[in-house]
């Protein structure tokens, strides 16, 4: 008797617990819609063909998570400041975006292990006298608003007194205005700096020199609670890099030399 | 179920950098304001003139201020006038569409104000002795305000709402600027945001009682 | 020579951010006026314990610049989790600002006509209603028309804010093409004249009526 009904308990237990353990995982398996907030002024990672269709490095990242779970991808556009309110509204499932893992990011957000990992390089033009990134005191400079380069750029340009700093809204303000000449130069991320001054489209673009910066690994994006998805994530992009895929998206979409290393040496994860 | 929880202890403590952001809103407005104030006695002015070329220019500024969005405006002074190797700086770019659109936009204003003061008046003036432009600066401008103030407070307070606007040109001192900068560092977009439209309603609060007590005194008889 | 790269594509692109554009300002206006006529007509007759709340919530969607009011929308519809798109919050904070604006305009209007047309027309024996319905709404329209008109074209130029929660309209379709071709101010230009030929008739048409309603006055 009292077996019966600990047997009948733990069953309805089971059934009322059964919805509510379905998390974030489940749901997208479940929907078959694989969500990615991806953002499409960045390129290579991610910008529009002259049909104005996604392309890029994290679109097809995207479609490789989607194939690994089984389901179908679906690109949520995203600027750079609207990515984690697309997460927490529910309009995306992940955040495939370039997002740097930065510690008071990870208070509203959870990452992923880095999936990329980008150096900064001095983007400037032709006769601004600019060839090292410590030739950038006192002049006129700008990054896109709340991005990793931005913040070190400001920090460096107010430390140095003199010049100015302009945060722009998107990647492609900030190219608009370097080459108005609104700006002298800017501090991006050595793949943009590359597709860019290789797309010929801006004259006298050059890349003058690293800019001395911690490397910026970025890291695919989910909400904070959802371990399951973020564990997924995880193993995902260690298999990217395993099974070699990472390597061909590299060459794919960046080109020239290794692919950045994703390890940090010396410390776990 | 929600995935947030609020986080208002640190948004607080940006409250000091966001009210010398509120400053420098304050500031713009009142700026362009006056710029445009005074464009707009010219384009008004320009409106009613016989010279084709006078009319044709003031009215096209008129049609395409009033026509066109105040963000293209903006966007347009920044990186349109860049095209022309012309460099504002985020700040005048920002000042400078800002007053553009209320020239625009007064203009209309004061034209209808103009019209509501009879002319008998501006000729009682000139058989007086006084000159024209006399006569319509210490005669005609005076009853004119007087008539607009309502609707210039209105402008004003526009004028404080468009320099949120900065913020897509670069401007980072500003009190939008200010949020969104604290916005893309943290993601706390919500609280930041919120905080940002109180100051913003007591800004404009701020602006239209002042007007008020300034037309009391002003325009007591 | 004059040569671009703009191709007729990237000209459909931008007619279709008009045409997002024109569909947001339709149920923007549409939401907002039938809201606005609600809270203008509460406004006009109700006493001001009722006046007083309404008319604060109203002042304060006035008083914040609509690019705060789209980001907190949006982002306070994250926090709820609500299943709407940017699309609709972009709708939804229009129509209220809307509606913030017209209610003024319809009380505006209402107030407009003197109290002892009123009277006349309650002495002629019409209850409440009617002299609300006969009298007083034919009247107050002719002074509200053509502040709505001004409206609706001010509405579809704020459109161009909801750039900001993701929607590609027609700005922010010139941004993706000027993104892509680097042609800022030729492709600014094309979106500037399409603002213009969609705002500027009709701000034609709300000067005439106004003059012409003037005139029969």
């Amino acid at each position: 008797m009292k077996l019966r009904t600990t047997a009948a308990a733990i069953f309805i237990g089971m059934l009322a617990a059964m919805p509510a353990k379905a998390d974030k995982l489940d749901d997208i398996i479940a929907s078959g819609t694989l969500r990615c907030a991806v953002t499409l002024d960045f390129p290579p990672m991610g910008s529009r063909d002259e049909k104005n269709q996604p392309v890029g490095f994290d679109v097809d990242t995207c479609n490789d998570l989607a194939k690994a779970l089984g389901v179908k991808a679906e690109i949520v556009e995203t600027p750079f400041p609207d990515r984690i309110p697309a997460l927490v509204s529910d309009r995306a499932d992940v955040g495939v975006a370039s997002t740097s893992d930065t510690l008071e990011r990870a208070k509203t957000i959870g990452f992923s292990i880095p999936y990329f990992a980008f150096k900064m390089v001095v983007l400037t033009k032709d006769g601004t006298g600019i060839d090292t990134y410590e030739s950038l005191k006192g002049k006129k400079t700008g990054s896109t608003s709340g991005t990793y380069e931005a913040i070190a750029l400001e920090k460096d340009m107010k430390a140095w007194g003199g010049g100015s700093f302009r945060p722009y809204q998107t990647q492609a303000d900030v190219f608009l205005a370097l080459s108005q000449g609104q700006i002298d130069a800017t501090v991006v991320t050595n793949t943009v700096a590359q597709a860019t001054v290789k797309s010929g489209k801006f004259k006298g673009f050059v890349v003058k020199g690293d800019a001395p910066y911690v490397t910026d690994y970025v890291a695919l994006i989910g909400l904070r609670q959802e371990q399951g998805l973020l564990n997924y994530l995880d193993l995902f992009v260690n298999q990217q890099v395993r099974t070699g895929r990472y390597k061909e998206l590299y060459d794919k979409w960046v080109g020239g030399g290794e692919a950045p290393d994703l390890t940090v040496k010396g410390v776990y994860r | 179920m929600l995935n947030y929880t609020f986080h208002w202890r640190p948004a607080f403590n940006a409250l000091p950098d966001m009210l010398w952001g509120a400053l420098v809103s304050l500031q713009i407005a009142v700026l362009s304001m006056v710029i445009g104030v005074v464009l707009a006695v010219f384009l008004a002015l320009g409106r009613q003139s016989n010279n084709k070329l006078l009319y044709g220019f003031s009215t096209g500024w008129v049609e395409l201020a009033r026509n066109t969005p105040a963000l293209f405006q903006i966007y347009m002074t920044y990186f349109g006038l860049g095209s022309f190797g012309i460099h504002l700086d985020s700040y005048v770019a920002l000042l400078a569409g800002i007053a553009f659109n209320n020239a625009g936009y007064l203009a209309e204003t004061f034209r209808g104000g103009l019209r509501a003061i009879p002319h008998t008046q501006t000729r009682a003036a000139r058989s007086l002795g006084m000159t024209a432009p006399q006569a319509f600066r210490l005669i005609v401008l005076p009853q004119m305000f007087r008539i607009v103030f309502y609707p210039m407070t209105n402008q004003m307070v526009w004028a404080l709402l468009m320099t949120s606007l900065g913020v897509t040109v670069g401007l980072n001192t500003d009190l939008t600027g200010v949020t969104q900068d604290l916005n893309v560092r943290t993601f706390r977009t919500f609280e930041f945001f919120a905080i940002a439209a109180l100051i913003y309603y007591l800004l404009a609060k701020l602006i239209t009682l002042s007007s008020r007590l300034f037309a009391w005194r002003l325009f007591r008889y | 020579m004059f040569e671009t790269s703009l191709t007729w594509n990237d000209i459909l692109f931008l007619l279709q951010g008009a045409g997002t554009t024109l569909t947001i300002t339709f149920w923007a206006v549409l939401g907002g006026t039938i809201l606005g006529m609600l809270f203008g007509l509460i406004r006009a007759t109700s006493p001001w314990w009722v006046n007083a709340p309404i008319g604060f919530v109203l002042d304060i969607l006035r008083s914040v610049p609509l690019l705060i009011q789209f980001v907190l929308a949006n982002s306070f519809k994250s926090i709820l989790k609500l299943q709407v798109s940017a699309f609709t919050v972009g709708c939804v904070v229009l129509a209220l600002y809307t509606a913030a604006y017209c209610a003024e305009i319809v009380r505006g209007g209402i107030l407009a006509v003197p109290p002892t047309t009123r009277r006349a027309a309650r002495s002629l024996g019409m209850t409440y209603t009617q002299d609300l319905t006969n009298i007083v709404f034919p009247m107050a329209l002719r002074v509200a028309l053509p502040s709505w008109i001004g409206l609706t074209l001010g509405v579809m130029k704020d459109t161009a804010l909801v750039l900001w929660i993701g929607i590609v309209e027609l700005l922010r379709a010139s941004q993706v093409i000027v993104t892509r071709i680097q042609e800022p101010l030729f492709v600014l230009s094309i979106a500037g004249l399409i603002y213009f030929l969609m705002s500027f008739p009709i701000a034609r048409l709300g000067a005439q009526l106004e003059k012409r309603w003037r005139e029969n006055d």
